[in-house]
């Protein structure tokens, strides 16, 4: 039965242009759109080095780490022009607008910036980095490694050099978030063909005598089937046609990339399930959240992340796409799996919250009304 | 003839209202069961109840004298339902349709295709076979909807309004297909709002209004209900009060209208009433252009127990 229903569901899914539309062409199509938009801005952008003032107090004297790391990249990686100075001229320099911010090292970092933009996302984005690089070296001296050297301080920072920081690489994390979560359209599709209360064929399903659990797996795992065949198909196209660079980690990438695609099948079972309203709304309601998300973790600028990030994390940490972006740009910036492995298990609770969730709708047999 | 389905004071409520109200029906093997009744008078409602995809507030139903229930899985194989609206998948073409709901039931692939051959054949669609649905008449897809319910030859069929807007030929194949269901030994349950078609095909009607029974029995015992043996209609050109008032006082008469030019005169029973009603209107010169008699219809039937039309 189970083969039986999976045959025939990925019959039905491979037949429907529309749902082929948006799992396939849609995502590629917004590709060629980013490709086209930010192609030019990103090599323009690459030439600029970010201006910057550091405070130059007792504590920033103190902190070798970050001195070091600032002097490295203003040297050798040629981000940042420095203005080592006092904060009356810091204050004047970023009025006159001959500098992105300011950092002032006390009890911490403050960055002071006067707008949102680029070059001041990156300069959050490296002093954030700096940052936690810092907190593991001391970690590192807690535990009696005194003989760090200067070397391995430098190949921890290396990784947030200008040669990888492409900002624009956040438009094609959330493309690949957006194609996992459009996935959900077609488990929210072949769901609705299961439920008596939803659909006249839901009705001559359930009056069947085939168990409802092997109906459902068998069209799930067709539909998840297709949304992983067009998720590659978005990461060969933009590997092979548009060029990009995704980084080295290719087995967590496809990792990520079937767990998100498992988070979008949830999230689409959720709405078929949850939400009392015809396909075409309950279309509209998944493409709507999908949207949200991606926009939200940075599809239309990476300075809205960053945003989210700051003001209402939360939002960002319940966001599937987040955890998708997020968990590529973990893979591309960091040394470490840590965060790539908190946005895979946040995905994981996701999709499992979304069953669960589900789990009433789906297995329900009888009806109040049909 | 044992009792395939025995449903027994089921109730079923949507809030303020009844839409099953205390039913009890039985529906003995081998019979095409009749359920009559207009928009909204429960019939489908009464379908899911006993199909277990409604809960009832009240009641048992039993089919094949287990007592019906959602996971009653070795009821359900035997079951074959045809509902209202067409049920079929669109990205399917007609065969792989039949293929894909007969293979609910029937696992074994040469037995399947036989059955999906003669359900083709049933229906009249062997020359569709590659058609998607949306490539098929309103006709043609009311037909693939009846296949993919009875392809796999069930021993007890539901069809609920099969003939609902279908054009004079598919409803004749229609028709004829429910008929060889019930000659290849089938127990039915039809539901309808077209007393003609239950007229022609059931061997017993349950006439239903707000989910009850009002009524119960053949075409002909529901016939006697209606009080009256025959119906003559005239269209009349024109006709004085005295001359309707001496019909009134022909024996056998029950009932004499009026409304605009069409006279209608009901008869308890009695023969020759045309004749006889021919011969006072050439007495007292009234002309029509046209007469006729009728035996009583269901829906006169209806009519004199509700005071409405079947199809208000």
């Amino acid at each position: 039965m189970l083969w039986h229903n999976f045959k025939y569901s990925l019959k039905v899914l491979l037949k429907n242009k529309i749902l082929l539309f948006w799992t396939f062409a849609f995502p590629i199509i917004l590709g060629i759109f980013f490709h086209m938009a930010f192609s030019d801005i990103e090599s323009s952008e690459k030439l600029d080095v970010i201006k910057i003032a550091i405070i130059n107090n007792e504590e920033f004297d103190r902190d070798m780490f970050s001195k070091e790391a600032f002097k490295m990249l203003s040297e050798e990686e040629k981000i940042f022009s420095i203005t080592y100075t006092d904060i009356e001229e810091a204050k004047e320099l970023l009025k006159e607008e001959k500098i992105t911010g300011y950092l002032l090292f006390e009890e911490g970092v403050n960055i002071t910036v006067n707008r949102s933009g680029i070059n001041e996302t990156v300069l959050r984005y490296v002093v954030d980095e700096i940052s936690s690089n810092k907190e593991i070296m001391t970690e590192f001296y807690k535990e009696g490694n005194s003989q760090m050297n200067i070397s391995e301080l430098k190949g921890n920072i290396k990784d947030i050099s200008k040669e990888n920081l492409s900002y624009t690489m956040i438009e094609y994390y959330t493309l690949i978030a957006m194609s996992a979560l459009y996935g959900g359209i077609l488990s929210m599709f072949i769901t609705n063909y299961k439920l008596a209360n939803k659909n006249a064929v839901g009705k001559r399903t359930s009056i069947s005598p085939a168990h409802k659990g092997g109906l459902l797996l068998g069209s799930l795992l067709a539909s998840y089937l297709v949304q992983v065949v067009g998720l590659s198909l978005l990461f060969i196209f933009t590997i092979f046609c548009l060029h990009v660079d995704y980084g080295n980690n290719l087995p967590f990438m496809i990792l990520l990339g079937l767990i998100g695609s498992l988070a979008g099948l949830s999230l689409g079972v959720a709405v078929a399930t949850l939400i009392k309203a015809n396909e075409n709304t309950k279309t509209g309601i998944l493409i709507a959240i999908t949207m949200l998300g991606c926009f939200l973790s940075g599809m239309m600028g990476i300075t809205m992340k960053y945003q989210i990030d700051k003001t209402i994390p939360l939002l960002n940490k319940i966001n599937p796409a987040n955890m998708i972006t997020d968990g590529f740009y973990a893979l591309y910036y960091y040394e470490g799996l840590n965060r790539f492995l908190m946005n895979i298990i946040s995905l994981l609770a996701f999709s499992l919250v979304m069953l669960l969730l589900s789990y009433r709708g789906l297995r329900r047999q009888k009806y109040d009304s049909i | 003839m044992k009792n395939i389905v025995e449903v027994k004071n089921v109730t079923k409520e949507y809030k303020e209202l009844k839409a099953v109200d205390d039913l009890s029906f039985v529906v003995k093997e081998g019979e095409i069961l009749g359920l009559l009744g207009p928009n909204g008078s429960g019939k489908t409602t009464t379908i899911n109840c006993i199909l277990s995809l409604l809960n009832i507030n009240k009641g048992t139903i039993k089919i094949f004298g287990k007592i019906m229930k959602p996971d009653a899985y070795d009821i359900k194989k035997d079951i074959g339902v045809v509902f209202q609206e067409v049920a079929v998948f669109e990205e399917l073409t007609v065969y792989d349709n039949l293929d894909y709901f007969c293979g609910l039931y029937i696992k074994n692939k040469k037995q399947r295709k036989e059955y999906i051959e003669e359900a083709i054949a049933l229906v009249g669609l062997e020359n569709y076979k590659k058609f998607y649905p949306k490539q098929l008449s309103g006709g043609l897809l009311r037909r693939l909807n009846i296949a993919c319910g009875i392809a796999h030859k069930p021993k007890l069929i539901f069809l609920d309004e099969p003939t609902v807007a279908v054009d004079p030929q598919s409803r004749n194949n229609i028709l004829e297909g429910i008929k060889t269901l019930r000659d290849r030994g089938a127990t039915i349950i039809y539901t309808t709002h077209y007393m003609e078609e239950v007229e022609l095909l059931c061997d017993r009607i349950i006439i239903l209004d707000k989910g009850k029974v009002l009524a119960e029995g053949s075409a002909d015992e529901l016939k006697e209900l209606a009080n009256m043996d025959e119906k003559i209609t005239v269209e009349v050109d024109h006709i004085k009060e005295t001359v309707i008032e001496k019909i009134k006082y022909f024996k056998n008469v029950h009932e004499v209208s009026l409304e605009r030019n069409t006279l209608i005169v009901t008869y308890k029973k009695g023969k020759n009433n045309l004749s006889e009603l021919i011969d006072l209107l050439k007495e007292n010169k009234v002309t029509y252009s046209k007469i006729f008699s009728e035996r009583p219809t269901l829906n006169d039937v209806f009519l004199n127990l509700t005071g409405k039309e079947l199809r208000d």
